[in-house]
């Protein structure tokens, strides 16, 4: 343990981070009070069976518009112990880039065909699976011409592992100046999906995307 | 095993939730602790308390569509945890975990006053997520209680203990005791926030 807590980056270009990010060094948790940090998620979670397949709003509907794809993997703490039966809240733009959220004023296309959100869970092993419409990338700062580059955004939740993060895509233009890669700095590789060949799946391209939490709280209980 | 063996796997990185998590994803149960799903049978034990309050940014705007998680132990001072599965002071109907999503940046939660664990004052950690941030981490206390003198999360922040500590605003016609706490996110007045992956 180090003797000192971290100060967070701010994301260049980026202005809610600016806004947001606390300028303190953050302090170190007491011994004595370390385990009252670790929050336990309980199981008690909702989804609907079909929210696995973001590709369509629903069984019987049509596939929503742009590319098809499947993402897979695993979700682990840092001791390789699977995190299993964790829920996992995926969301995400549509082909053009909008977000069927009622905060999204983008003015760019929606998609009747298109939710972009879904909840999955991993099963006894920590694997997890869905189906996505490739997402657009969209332009965050029209004023400087900063782009969001193609991102999955997952939210994990499973005993005291706790994680939001997103999954970027290989080789796109927009990888480099994105705020939040920026801060990642060379560990960014990580939060890339890797492309797999597609099988039997009824999509265009398949990632897989293995997730490990990190930090003491979620190996606090192993 | 040593703590590097046991994080050998290199993390993923945390990152922003962005402006558009899911309302969809809201699970009203998680914004009031005090009662489990409609029409069940159920009540957690203890003293009702509303939770209110804004969450601000360093300009002293409301830092809209956050998410905000809360973790505390039950009436009796008991977390739900591993550990703490088969304690006789479980109660079954309090998990202890809530969340929300604020839209506007002020929120409200629903819960029961925590019991105190050995050594410590009555608490609530709080997790927040927003656009422009990833996580951070900040523990609330409860105005007028005698153990926030000898806490030792207050005692380690030091003049920055009123800033944990939710103030009493009086008792709504149910009952409950109603605490104002609001988390300045950054900038003057800003809430100690504490790291949970160097400590």
């Amino acid at each position: 343990m180090s003797t000192e807590g971290r100060i967070l980056g701010i994301g260049p270009t980026d202005n809610t981070s600016d806004q947001r990010t606390p300028r303190e060094r953050l302090r170190l948790i007491p011994a004595a009070a370390r385990e009252s940090f670790v929050p336990v998620v309980p199981a008690r979670f909702r989804a609907s069976p079909h929210e696995w397949d973001m590709t369509r709003t629903a069984p019987d509907r049509p596939r929503a518009q742009g590319v098809p794809i499947e993402v897979t993997g695993t979700v682990r703490t840092q001791s390789g112990a699977p995190v299993r039966h964790a829920l996992l809240e995926v969301w995400s733009a549509n082909h053009f880039g909008r977000y069927r959220h009622i905060e999204d004023q983008s003015g760019l296309e929606l998609d009747d065909n298109h939710l972009g959100m879904g909840r999955v869970f991993t099963d006894a092993d920590g694997a997890y699976r869905f189906w996505a419409i490739s997402p657009g990338a969209y332009l965050a700062r029209p004023d400087i011409g900063r782009w969001r580059p193609k991102h999955i955004h997952l939210s994990v939740s499973g005993g005291a592992s706790r994680l939001i993060t997103q999954m970027y895509f290989p080789d796109e233009p927009n990888n480099a100046a994105d705020p939040m890669a920026i801060l990642m700095g060379d560990a960014f590789s990580r939060n890339v999906g890797k492309p797999r060949d597609v099988g039997g799946a009824d999509v265009e391209e398949a990632y897989d995307f293995d997730i490990v939490v990190g930090g003491r709280n979620a190996t606090f209980f192993e | 095993m040593s703590p590097d063996a046991k994080n050998a796997l290199p993390a993923t990185n945390e990152d922003t939730c962005g402006p558009y998590f899911p309302i969809y994803f809201r699970e009203p149960a998680l914004e009031d602790l005090t009662r489990v799903d409609a029409g069940v049978v159920g009540q957690a034990s203890g003293t009702p308390i509303v939770l209110r309050g804004r969450v601000l940014d360093r300009h002293g705007d409301l830092a809209h569509g956050a998410i905000l998680e809360l973790w505390q132990a039950n009436a009796k001072g008991v977390y739900r945890t591993p550990a703490h599965g088969d304690d006789a002071d479980i109660d079954p109907w309090f998990d202890g975990f809530g969340r929300l999503r604020t839209a506007s940046g002020a929120y409200e939660f629903r819960t029961i006053m925590p019991g105190a664990a050995a050594g410590r004052a009555p608490n609530i950690t709080v997790t927040i997520f927003s656009d422009g941030i990833s996580r951070i981490v900040t523990q609330l206390f409860f105005e007028g209680q005698g153990a926030n003198a000898t806490d030792p999360v207050l005692l380690a922040v030091g003049d920055d203990a009123p800033r944990l500590i939710a103030r009493h605003d009086g008792r709504t016609a149910n009952g409950a005791e109603v605490y104002l706490f609001d988390i300045v996110m950054a900038g003057d007045g800003e809430t100690p926030f504490f790291d949970d992956l160097e400590s």
